[in-house]
């Protein structure tokens, strides 16, 4: 078998509607390109990529799964080992914007307790087509105490952020340090703290 | 004479005869059809029971399909208060618009289902504009649009209900008399599926048409993501097929061929028959088991790694393996699968061989390695895997 050349290994999870971009993310982020066609996601897939976090070699483990309901019992199986979690919606689509409750309900009937979530408004580089505007996607996060992004798998606007501060937050976590260190960490206010000591040692 | 020759002499002398053995047909059939004249189409017709052995009876049946095809589309595709051939019908156009009007929230309302079918179509889109995206067939214009929707401005055209648009401004017009008159606004998308001229049509909105009454006529079970990978190498061979007599019908022969497989297989795409006899579990159940009874090393090695069958085998078994091999391979592996008498054992067998052909790597690799190895798998000549599978007993 391989060498183990990590120190950590997280397990993240990509959630939402179908058609909200969840491959496209993953890809972007795994190959740091975008194709726009894509085939649809029948049940899950996988990618793995490793990046570094204070000093730490971190290995993320990426599970995307199939947004229709059909798939959920096949999918839903995987929340429990999830370690972090990505929900994603669509800012021209209002429905999958709707829908994030519904899956904030599915991941507290399913997944761990004290898993990090991190919710995503996707295509952010379609202005023109914008349904759901960018304070209605922090309200909803402010509302259930988790993180909150724009994001555009296209242009490739805070891709590579959005999964650091969900590992980051993970890495918090599991050393402990996270009331210590920061305890009164507004995480929603972070979005706008591109250069925050710390967040450069990244991905970078 | 040479063995390409050969075979293709036997499927001249097989569908020259007034009933086609089809057991003999079978066996010709799971070693691959070539690619000549319609045998292929022609086969998968025979095969799905489309047509009957008896060829006399082809014509009437094909133009008995073909009509009621039609059919579903004046009915089923046509937005309310228009009833296809006769535009002038004002009469008819009134009475409809009298009580029935975009809304009016009865469950009776055509409107309100035209809004419901909205829902479904919707994702029939997204995937349809997703199918096979690595060759471009399904992005050309087809030699033979449907004349009723294309000469239309749009209207009827399915994914111009559904962009986002017209979803959000349906633009509702009263005039005098209650009458009611719909504006949808026919922004185009300018993506790559760019909607083409009057009068033509794309592939993929053929594809859209058949899938989008497949679930009409199907309410119980709808449209399930993955119909479109199953419609879409049905659609490539009818479409394709060489002679144009039967290329024309394309839409309406693949219709029922994928509703004649979709009776086969339908129970995987339902979520409340996943643990049902023949439902998707119960065949993974099967591929696993047999993977245990050929391999039991590599069995071992997968479940001591927890890499569960439905991380890859979900995804082969729910779509006869189209979306694991490019469609050259799809197509030739079906020829296989609809052959066997026994669906889908043959198919579990292909499956099976796919994962002991790369025996050696699945032993040696972690966990991650395997998962991308059995979820992308790689490059591989097909016939040698259909060999293999062949040689499973
Ligand atoms: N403009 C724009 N389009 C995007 C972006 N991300 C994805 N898309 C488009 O959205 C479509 C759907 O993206 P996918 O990544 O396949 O969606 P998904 O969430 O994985 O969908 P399912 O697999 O069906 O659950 C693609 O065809 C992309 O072209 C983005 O950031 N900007
Ligand atoms: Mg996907």
């Amino acid at each position: 078998m391989a060498k183990k050349t990590y120190d950590l290994l997280f397990k993240l999870l990509l959630i939402g509607d179908s058609g909200v971009g969840k491959t496209c993310i993953l890809f972007r982020f795994s190959d740091d390109a975008f194709t726009s066609t894509f085939i649809s996601t029948i049940g899950i897939d996988f990618k793995i990529k490793t990046v570094e976090l204070r000093g730490k070699k971190i290995k993320l483990q990426i599970w995307d799964t199939a947004g229709q309901e059909r798939f959920h019992t096949i999918t839903t199986s995987y929340y429990r080992g999830a370690m972090g979690i990505m929900l994603v919606y669509d800012i021209t689509n209002e429905k999958s914007f709707e829908n994030i409750v519904k899956w904030l309900r599915n991941i507290d009937e399913h997944a761990n307790e004290d898993v990090e979530k991190m919710i995503l408004g996707n295509k952010c580089d379609m202005s023109d087509k914008r349904v759901v505007n960018k304070e209605r996607g922090e309200a909803i996060a402010r509302e259930h105490g988790i993180r909150f992004m724009e994001t555009s798998a296209k242009s490739n606007i805070n891709i590579e952020r959005a999964f650091c501060e969900l590992a980051e937050a993970i890495l918090d976590k599991t050393s402990g340090r996270e009331s210590a260190e920061n305890p009164e960490r507004v995480v929603i206010d972070r979005k706008n703290n591109d250069k925050a000591p710390g967040y450069n040692k990244c991905c970078a | 004479m040479s063995i390409f020759k050969a075979r293709v002499k036997e499927f001249e002398d097989i569908f020259s005869k007034d009933v086609i053995d089809l057991k003999e047909l079978r066996q010709l059939t799971f070693n691959g059809v070539p690619d000549v004249q319609s045998f292929r189409a022609l086969s998968w017709k025979l095969l799905l029971n489309y047509l009957g052995p008896k060829r006399n009876t082809w014509a009437t049946t094909l133009a008995q399909k073909r009509a009621l095809y039609r059919q579903f589309i004046v009915e089923l595709v046509l937005p309310p208060g228009h009833n296809g051939d006769n535009e002038n019908d004002d009469d008819e156009l009134r009475g409809v618009a009298l009580q029935d009007h975009p809304l009016s929230e009865g469950p009776e309302s055509k409107w309100n289902t035209f809004f419901n079918d909205n829902e479904f179509l919707l994702q029939i889109d997204k995937d349809v504009r997703r199918l096979c995206p690595d060759i471009s067939f399904f992005q050309q214009p087809t030699d033979y649009p449907c004349d009723i929707v294309v000469h239309s401005k749009g209207e009827r055209r399915l994914h111009q209900r559904v962009v986002p648009s017209v979803l959000s401004s349906a633009n509702v017009e009263r005039k005098g008399l209650g009458m009611t008159k719909i504006n949808l606004i026919t922004k185009r998308s300018a993506e790559n599926y760019e909607a083409m001229e009057e009068g033509q049509e794309a592939h993929w909105e053929v594809v859209q048409r058949i899938l989008f009454l497949y679930a009409k006529l199907n309410p119980g079970q709808g449209y399930v993501q993955g119909m479109n990978e199953i419609v879409g190498p049905i659609y490539f061979v009818m479409a394709s097929d060489p002679d144009l007599k039967f290329r024309e019908h394309a839409e309406a022969d693949c219709f029922f061929c994928f509703t004649a497989l979709m009776g086969e297989i339908r129970d995987f795409f339902i979520k409340t028959l996943d643990d049902a006899e023949g439902g998707i579990k119960c065949m993974m159940a099967k591929l696993s088991n047999m993977l245990k009874s050929k391999d039991l090393a590599i069995y071992e090695h997968l479940r001591s790694q927890e890499l569960h069958p439905q991380y890859y085998s979900f995804r082969w078994l729910t779509l006869l393996l189209s979306q694991e091999f490019p469609l050259p391979d799809v197509v030739r592996i079906w020829d296989s699968v609809f052959s066997d008498e026994q669906r889908f054992d043959f198919l579990i067998k292909i499956c099976c061989s796919m994962i002991l052909i790369q025996r050696e790597a699945i032993l040696e690799n972690d966990f991650a390695s395997n998962v991308k190895l059995l979820q992308n798998y790689p490059p591989i000549d097909i016939n040698v895997v259909l060999t293999f599978a062949v040689s499973l007993t």
